[in-house]
């Protein structure tokens, strides 16, 4: 009975709902905070889809990823940015710890070639984590490929999506919705590990982590 | 399949175990009463027995046809003929279907369209044949440093007697070089002896021993007719005039006798023959760049069918190089159209020879090119070919951390880029992919340099640490120009550090005050303000 039941809990088609909660230590990324890895259930995950949907871009969304990034590059990964929105500051990622020689900048125009982009990119071993940012509404056929492609990897892929991308279902493992807060970054949970964890609950990040002089005027 | 090493390199000592018979390492000895003892031949190296490989390829001209085509099969089925022009046209070449219809190469042509129904006839290209033995030369070279082409009797020779350890025999050896011309679409007929005129004499006759001593090679020689031999027409007629028939009963004749009544030409061919006079073939030089031409003989229309001729020219790709030892990470392709060519190129991460990798490349690559004109020629080359990789960053730069095994096979040095960036650059073009390289100058919009064009390792994509005035400006994430923005409540500001540069410049001084403040949507804003004018300005988003 139980060796039946397993049998069909690993058919690949089959997807359950508390999938995608993490193995272990080395299956994540780490997040920065505790409150946001307890949320994603350890850290960034390797070897998932997730979506971050929100507007307007430069709210911090980036700066979000900065730990998982710099660790990235510590494991002498390459980061893929594909398509984004404007051109990154590398002296000021390498600052962060993040060097500019890991990271491969991929400037597709269309949604399809940059998710084609992704995959191919997901498909490379060299990839610890990849950044795309896409505008229209997606097909769910190629997010379902990018879904698997991700499973197959050890990568993270982070798909940033506008906000009203989440009304779409999505065959993502995780998503995220964000929005400016105050002075943070205000996290949603609408699926994955955090939407259970949290249970709807909003998580409030500060991301503008800025230079020493934080409260001077 | 094919090894490592060069093949030139000399056998290795332990093979001179009990395995290798004595034999092979004594030269034989002269049965006939000589003058002199044979002098030691040029050709060969001290302590290895020599021998020569010859290779012939009696169909090239069809063989050339056939690989233009993806429907070999139907070529093989319709009778079909390569015609040499002249005041007489003859048959160059015929195919099987033909030559079982009675065309036989040499015939006038007149004779063989008597004979045939509608053949196809194709014009011979002596040029294509010459420069198709000079490629084939160079991908040979895999096998012997010592290759001597002979583009007008469509042969190759090579001396294959200090290889022949490395391959596993002569046998073994002879098999894979047959394998590598049959899997680039040639028919070769090989022979091999320890004299080059012998090789091509066994060649010639499909003869499957290998006469590695002088006395084998007497024994195999003995059967050959005289008709066969490279003899001038006067001399055989003569011979045969006085009944001789085969080649062993004219060794029986005193030698002085035969010199007399037929010159001294004909004991130098009877010694050559049987490897006593020596003969110096010159080494083949290949060229220092890579180019490989194919002309199509139907015009091709959509960029998906070229993949069947271009797996073709990557495949003679691979063993050229392979036989010289070189690599490439970038090749260009032409394709010729009638009146002008298109030109593309590709460049990899890393440098390889396998065409299959390549193929898929360029599969990739040119699903993204839609064809100006029909292509009726390929031309592939390359300018600059590598010195295989050098594999001396397995020590110092391996992974120290040691778990993650996916950086351990290449892509864990900066320097080796991922595989898949060549997949990207073919689809998207090669000014899409890239990666950033810091210029050191101070002002944020101009310090970065897309390098797109050369993705290969070197000093060019070296990059620099940030410096101290970058640092001044902060970590923000994202860059644009400035852009004049209304001056910020001075109380939403932080404040990030001074850039001074260009204060030796008057006009042209930039001295900034950067800051961060957040806008009413919510943004990170990344903004200075110019101590010049007092404007404000925003350079990017924090984040």
């Amino acid at each position: 009975m139980t060796r039946a039941l397993d049998s069909l809990l690993e058919h690949p088609a089959l997807w359950r709902g508390r999938q995608g909660a993490p193995v272990s230590g080395d299956a994540v990324w780490p997040a920065g905070t505790p409150e946001l890895e307890k949320a994603l259930g350890g850290g960034w995950p390797r070897g998932q889809l997730v979506e971050l949907l929100g507007a307007p871009f430069g709210s911090g969304e980036t700066r979000l990823l900065v730990p998982m990034l710099a660790a990235c590059a510590r494991a002498r990964l390459w980061i893929a940015l594909i398509g984004p929105p404007a051109t990154p500051w590398l002296p000021g990622w390498q600052q962060l710890g993040i060097p500019p020689e890991r990271v491969l900048l991929v400037q597709a125009e269309q949604d399809p070639e940059r998710l084609w982009s992704a995959e191919q990119c997901l498909r490379d071993p060299a990839f610890g984590a990849l950044l795309v940012w896409i505008h229209g509404p997606a097909e769910t056929a190629r997010l379902r490929r990018l879904r698997l492609a991700a499973g197959e990897s050890r990568a993270c892929a982070v798909l940033y999506r506008p906000p009203q991308a989440a009304e779409q279902p999505s065959p993502a493992h995780q998503r995220l919705q964000w929005q400016p807060h105050g002075r943070d970054l205000r996290l949603h949970f609408l699926k994955g590990n955090g939407a259970q964890h949290r249970r709807g609950r909003p998580l409030d990040i500060s991301v503008a982590h800025p230079p020493p002089a934080e409260d001077a005027p | 399949m094919i090894p490592d090493a060069h093949p030139s390199q000399p056998a290795p000592a332990r093979d001179r175990g009990p395995s290798g018979p004595a034999l092979q390492l004594l030269p034989g000895l002269p049965e006939l009463p000589r003058d002199s003892a044979p002098a030691p031949s040029p050709n060969a190296a001290p302590g290895a027995p020599e021998c020569w490989l010859a290779i012939q390829l009696p169909h090239l001209a069809l063989d050339l046809q056939a690989r233009h085509h993806a429907d070999a099969d139907r070529l093989a089925q319709h009778p079909l003929l390569i015609v040499e022009r002249g005041e007489r046209p003859r048959v160059h070449a015929a195919n099987r279907a033909a030559r079982r219809a009675g065309a036989r190469p040499g015939m006038p042509l007149g004779d063989a369209l008597a004979l045939l129904d509608t053949p196809e006839l194709i014009e011979d290209d002596p040029v294509a044949r010459a420069r198709e033995i000079h490629q084939l030369a160079a991908a040979l070279l895999q096998f012997s440093d010592h290759v001597h082409p002979e583009p007008g009797a469509q042969r190759i020779l090579l001396e294959v007697g200090r290889s022949r350890r490395l391959f596993g025999g002569l046998p073994a050896l002879r098999e894979r070089a047959e394998a590598v011309l049959r899997e680039l679409g040639f028919q070769p007929r090989t022979g091999m002896a320890r004299s080059p005129a012998a090789a091509r004499l066994l060649a010639a006759h499909r003869h499957p021993e290998i006469p590695e001593d002088r006395d084998a090679l007497r024994r195999s020689l003995a059967r050959f007719p005289l008709g066969t031999l490279p003899l001038p027409a006067t001399t055989r007629e003569a011979l045969q005039a006085t009944g001789l028939r085969v080649f062993g009963e004219l060794l029986r004749l005193p030698r002085a006798e035969l010199a007399r009544r037929h010159g001294p030409d004909l004991l130098q061919t009877i010694d050559r023959l049987l490897g006593d006079a020596c003969e110096t073939l010159p080494r083949f030089v290949p060229p220092a760049t890579l180019e490989l031409t194919l002309r199509l003989d139907h015009e091709i229309r959509a960029s998906t069918a070229l993949v069947f001729p271009l797996r073709r020219l990557l495949q003679q790709a691979e063993q050229q190089l392979r036989g010289r030892a070189l690599s490439l990470q970038g090749m260009q392709l032409d394709l010729q159209h009638r009146e002008d060519t298109t030109r593309l190129n590709l460049e990899r991460g890393q440098p390889g020879i396998r065409a299959a990798d390549w193929l898929s490349l360029w599969q990739t690559r040119l699903e993204r090119e839609t064809l100006q004109a029909p292509v009726i020629g390929l031309r592939l080359h390359s300018a600059e070919l590598l010195e295989p990789p050098a594999t001396d960053d397995g020590l110092l730069t391996g992974d120290p951390a040691g778990d993650h095994d996916d950086a351990g096979h290449g892509a864990g040095h900066p320097r080796h880029l991922p595989a898949v960036l060549a997949r990207l650059r073919a689809r998207l073009g090669a000014q899409q992919v890239g990666r950033l390289v810091n210029r050191g100058t101070p002002a944020p919009e101009d310090a970065q340099e897309p390098v797109f064009a050369a993705m290969r390792p070197g000093p060019d994509t070296a990059t620099h640490p940030p410096s101290p005035a970058q640092q001044a400006c902060g970590t923000a994430l994202w860059v644009h120009a400035p852009e004049p923005v209304p001056a910020p409540r001075s109380g939403d500001t932080q404040p990030l550090g001074r850039l001074e540069n260009g204060w030796w410049d008057r006009e042209n001084d930039r001295r900034r005050d950067y800051a961060l403040t957040r806008d009413v949507r919510g943004r990170w804003i990344w903004l200075f303000r110019c101590l010049r004018n007092g404007g404000w300005f925003r350079q990017g988003y924090w984040g």
